[in-house]
């Protein structure tokens, strides 16, 4: 019982957090058909401007909104700067690109930060648990469920109910007729990467303040694992990729919980294995459309 | 004499080597309804993509007494030109409303409209929440025509409405656009069914090849033995 409730706790935290970075690559892929592979880069921006913040002796709350902030600021400019130059250009030299934009964001962390992992302090309050049964779950874990679950909620309402969000959700039906509505195709894509940046800050957010460290390869994984997500639940799929964040968490914590500690060092390999039986089942994602191109 | 709402001069439209349109010229009156004929690969469509500047072309669009030619396409309908596009293609993960508030100006007070569009077309009031993808063919195209209708357009581009449609649905099609030229709607349709098209238009520009080979009133190519024997095939 006890293993079963911190398995529910990680697996929707964790999950969350996943699922907030896949629909952040899928907002863009929606618009621009690129997978993103800077947007790590952007989860770790956050966490040196969170670091930074508190370093200032801003209170947490108000580093947090900053960092956020300055993910979807990031994005936009990065928007602007790397990958308007070259939007009309194939989908290779866009993946290139946002490679290009990683590493280069990788080495300006490194050089003219540090190499090393700078320990983020975390409040007090937040380093505590508090008792469920007889499971303990830890203060940053409620805080990761909560606000993963808040942002999920307003990203619901948001694509739901908001003109933007339909227009979103259209350009990833059918980019090219999103421009007789009548909306500026630019300005869309502008729009994609400022809500992909912040859903990175968020993310981002998350994960520093877990780990309570951050490093210039600290996007690296998560973004991958995003990837994998995205795919998962069908590329350009908002509602795949919340979906694809979940199952890729519950493989990873069940096999991180109850695999034999022998066949532990075999743990990613196995959950690929499972994401490729998966992907063999549903070649376009579990929500992914049938991609049909007319030559 | 109606003013000119549309004029090309020379327009062409080029895929890499291949030239899909040859330098046509077309005319468009207020309120008029024309049928661009042709058979496929005669340019019809990129004429229509290229008019809402969708695809680059060559040449002069003057539309309302201004040149329009390679504008972006929000700014080609801002002006009043939309386009239904072939196929329809809906946002198919939309609601019917979504699709149609999209289709309108943004912040546009849009109520007006949506109640004149739905008594002009009551079976959209049923499916306003449903998803667009799962409406039958003919009423995704009655929304298609709808949502081009939200832009308040001064002319609308129509591609080939009746293109995969059943006979008595094609006829449902039609008597909504009959509506709408009855308001007075300038309309430019791309058609297969040529007949049918030629009785509703007032008239016509038959294509082969990327180029204009024939034009005039419905009546006269009605009765033209060229396009007898290219559609009907015979004399």
């Amino acid at each position: 019982m006890e293993s079963l409730i911190s398995y529910v706790v990680n697996v929707i935290s964790l999950g969350g957090t996943y699922a907030l970075l896949a629909l952040g690559l899928a907002v863009v892929f929606s618009v621009l058909g690129l997978i993103n592979f800077a947007h790590g880069e952007l989860m770790t921006l956050t966490g040196y401007v969170l670091l930074a913040g508190i370093l200032m002796g801003q209170p947490f709350w108000l580093a947090v909104l900053i960092a956020v902030i300055a993910g979807g600021v990031s994005a936009a400019l990065m928007e602007f700067a790397a990958f308007r130059p070259v939007r009309n250009a194939s989908g290779a030299t866009l993946l290139m690109t946002s490679f290009a934009v990683s590493m280069l964001l990788q080495v300006i962390f490194q050089n003219g930060i540090s190499p090393r992992g700078q320990a983020v302090p975390v409040p007090a309050w937040l380093t505590t648990s508090i008792s469920v049964g007889v499971s303990q779950i830890s203060k940053v874990q409620i805080m990761s469920i909560t606000v993963g679950l808040v942002a999920l909620i307003f990203l619901k309402f948001f694509f739901d109910r908001s003109y933007w969000g339909w227009a979103i959700k259209a350009a990833a039906n059918d980019f090219e007729i999103v421009g007789l509505m009548g909306i500026k195709a630019s300005r869309l894509i502008t729009f994609a990467f400022l809500l992909s940046g912040l859903l990175a800050g968020i993310a981002g957010v998350l994960w520093v303040v877990q780990r309570g460290s951050v490093d210039p390869l600290m996007g690296f994984k998560p973004v991958l694992a995003a990837f994998i997500v995205a795919v998962i639940g069908g590329l350009g799929s908002l509602t795949g990729a919340v979906f694809g964040g979940f199952i890729l968490s519950s493989i990873e914590i069940a096999l991180q919980t109850w695999l034999p500690a022998n066949v532990m060092p075999y743990r990613e390999a196995i959950t690929y294995t499972i994401v490729v039986l998966i992907l063999s089942v549903f070649p376009n994602g579990i929500f992914g459309k049938r991609v049909q191109e007319k030559v | 004499m109606s003013k000119t709402l549309l004029s090309t001069t020379d327009l062409s439209v080029s895929y890499g080597a291949v030239k899909a349109v040859r330098g046509s010229n077309l005319v468009v009156k207020e309120g008029e309804v024309i049928a661009l004929l042709g058979p496929n690969g005669a340019g019809k469509s990129s004429t229509l993509r290229a008019l809402v500047g969708l695809i680059k072309s060559q040449g002069r669009i003057e539309f309302d007494g201004q040149d329009i030619s390679n504008l972006p396409t929000e700014r080609v309908v801002s002006m009043g030109l939309s386009l239904v596009p072939e196929g329809r293609r809906l946002f198919t993960n939309l609601t019917v409303r979504e699709n149609l508030l999209l289709g309108a100006p943004r912040n546009a007070k849009v109520g007006d409209l949506f109640d004149d569009l739905l008594q002009r077309l009551p079976i959209l009031k049923e499916r306003l929440g449903q998803i667009s993808g799962t409406l039958s063919g003919g009423e995704q195209q009655q929304v298609a025509v709808a949502r081009a209708l939200m832009s308040k357009p001064k002319l609308l581009l129509i591609d080939e409405p009746s293109l995969g449609l059943a006979p008595t649905i094609v006829d449902s099609v039609y008597q909504l656009l009959n509506d709408l030229k009855k308001t007075g709607l300038a309309m430019i349709i791309v058609e297969q069914e040529v007949m049918r098209v030629l009785k509703f238009a007032d008239r016509a520009y038959a294509m082969s090849t990327g180029e204009v080979a024939l034009e005039g009133s419905s009546e006269q190519l009605r009765n033209s033995d060229e396009i007898r024997k290219v559609y009907l095939g015979g004399a």
